[in-house]
């Protein structure tokens, strides 16, 4: 994208943002809404400023759950995808079940988790992210794995080639791409897994716990500056994914579709 | 010349002894592919396969690659075996769909089959770029083949098939999914390339002028189950370029493929889908 063309497409929505949170001020003073109803962003933002460490720290806790979650789901959906293109029994007992969680919010499987671990344990809501991130990159990396074009198999096999060959020079290279568009659909859902699983209770540290307690205890504009912590750690976590996008799309021109869970 | 060349020379490029292929026999859905067909193809011929679907052609281009292995009788190419054939690769193939590597440069997919059969790296890229020089693409080493035309994919899948100097390319319908002048000139490039490598090819295709443009002899096969009906001699010399499509000869030729195929049953004949 050239500067110009970048220019004209982030204008737009930046004016409409800025007159978003000035028609928002606006009205709060006008009105005069009470704090507890709403409160005005110059309000939020000064509770922001007053409280960045402890929203960074809290922001930092929910991103290494998130983070930690993301990777470790996604090196288990790996390893499990090729255990599923190898064993074909495996691959009809569970993708099925994966199809099956679609229909399923396994997001309340925290609640079993957070039973199991101390309630200063991390540990449950990492294995939540990891769970929900596990079977996105699953599902897509076996699909990758096995969709191999017949006309590649019978190459390799007219090329007499090895079990081995035959995996890293087509089978592993065309799931490629099906794992980036994995990984593109898990990372912003690690995040919001990652604060769903905070909210459900366990250790006290997480945006997830600290934008219902505050607004609990009617500190609505603190909640608020929460609110913009959670933005910004989301907002990271879709630019990495913008950023593996663009790496599939000038590798191979386009990404092929993915499925969530 | 390579060694193997002469010995090729000395013996027939396949054999095709009495073979007969059933898909899923004593199955509900068994499907007798080839029944019981001879075929002999001489080193350097022209030979395509022809006939109306589920005739078994591409079937038989698959026993000649040990893609798949017979039912019945067996398949010699260059003399022996063709499950040691393959072994060897002593032939190169290209499909319908050009089937390059989409993760791999033009380059590094003609290097595929030689990094196969452990080729050093200066050793495969000199080979490779001299096989896109054959088919007329040398500044598109670096490119994608997604950035490539469909008629300049299936060239640098021709490139492949031949990096290794096979004596033998099977082909199943190369040029099927080109439109007709992409078609015509790619057939008067494999013309050349086949001649000055000396190399025998084994082309199945629909097309009639295709078959006869192409061919020392086509070999017209009937379905349910597949069998060889005739082969008609095509006598159109060596050297055919642009001028041969105009020939008296090329029309007599077309019309004894023609009458070959009319006598196989005519609802039998559908044309159109692959017989796999």
């Amino acid at each position: 994208m050239n500067p110009r063309r970048a220019i004209d497409v982030a204008v737009p929505p930046a004016v409409f943002g800025v007159l978003f949170v000035l028609t928002w001020e606006a009205i709060v003073q006008g009105f005069d809404l009470k704090p507890y109803f709403l409160p005005a962003p110059s309000a939020i933002w000064n509770a922001f400023v007053d409280n960045f460490d402890l929203v960074r720290s809290a922001a930092f806790a929910s991103g290494a759950n998130a983070l930690v979650g993301l990777l470790a789901g996604t090196l288990l959906g790996i390893s499990v995808s090729f255990l599923l293109m190898r064993f074909n029994i495996l691959n009809e007992l569970v993708s099925p079940l994966a199809i099956a969680l679609n229909a399923v919010p396994i997001i309340v499987l925290v609640a079993v988790f957070q039973n199991m671990f101390a309630s200063t344990s991390e540990i449950p809501r990492r294995l939540m992210v990891m769970l929900i991130v596990f079977f996105i990159v699953l599902v897509n990396v076996a699909k990758g794995l096995r969709q191999v074009h017949a006309t590649h198999l019978e190459l390799m096999r007219s090329y007499a080639a090895s079990p081995l060959a035959v995996l890293t020079k087509t089978r592993i290279p065309n799931a490629l791409p099906y794992l980036f568009t994995a990984l593109k659909i898990a990372a912003p859902t690690a995040v919001i897994t990652a604060f769903v699983s905070e909210y459900f209770g366990g250790r006290q540290n997480g945006l997830g716990y600290f934008i219902p307690s505050n607004f609990a205890n009617s500190k609505n504009a603190v909640a608020w500056a929460y609110v913009i912590g959670a933005c910004l750690l989301g907002l990271t976590f879709y630019l990495i994914s913008v950023v593996l996008e663009s790496i599939i799309k000038q590798r191979r021109g386009a990404a092929p579709g993915g499925e969530t869970t | 010349m390579t060694p193997n060349k002469i010995l090729g020379a000395s013996m027939n490029a396949v054999v095709i002894n009495k073979v007969t292929k059933v898909f899923n026999p004593d199955k509900p859905n068994q499907v007798d592919a080839l029944l019981d067909v001879d075929l002999t193809i001489a080193p350097g011929e022209f030979v395509s396969l022809i006939g109306p679907s589920g005739c078994g052609k591409s079937t038989l281009l698959r026993l000649i690659a040990s893609l798949i292995g017979p039912t019945a009788g067996d398949v010699l190419v260059n003399g022996k075996s063709a499950a040691q054939a393959r072994l060897d690769q002593d032939y190169g193939m290209a499909f319908q769909q050009a089937g390059l590597f989409d993760w791999r440069s033009v380059v590094k997919n003609i290097e595929l089959p030689l990094e196969l059969k452990g080729w050093d790296k200066a050793k495969r890229r000199a080979r490779a770029h001299e096989m896109l020089a054959l088919v007329k693409l040398p500044e598109f080493a670096g490119h994608m083949p997604w950035q490539l035309s469909g008629g300049m994919q299936q060239r640098v899948a021709i490139a492949r098939a031949l990096a290794s100097h096979p004596p033998l390319l099977l082909m199943d319908e190369p040029f099927g999914a080109l439109d007709e002048m992409t078609r015509e000139h790619m057939q008067a490039e494999l013309l050349q390339i086949c001649a000055a490598s000396n190399t025998t090819v084994v082309f199945v295709t629909h097309s009639i002028p295709e078959a006869a443009y192409l061919s020392d002899r086509v070999v017209v096969m009937s379905p349910r189950p597949g069998q060889i009906t005739e082969i008609v001699d095509v006598d159109l010399g060596s050297d055919r370029d642009e001028g041969t499509r105009e020939a008296d000869a090329f029309y007599d030729s077309i019309t004894a493929i023609r009458e070959a195929l009319r006598g196989i049953e005519h609802a039998e004949i559908r044309g159109g889908v692959d017989d796999r």
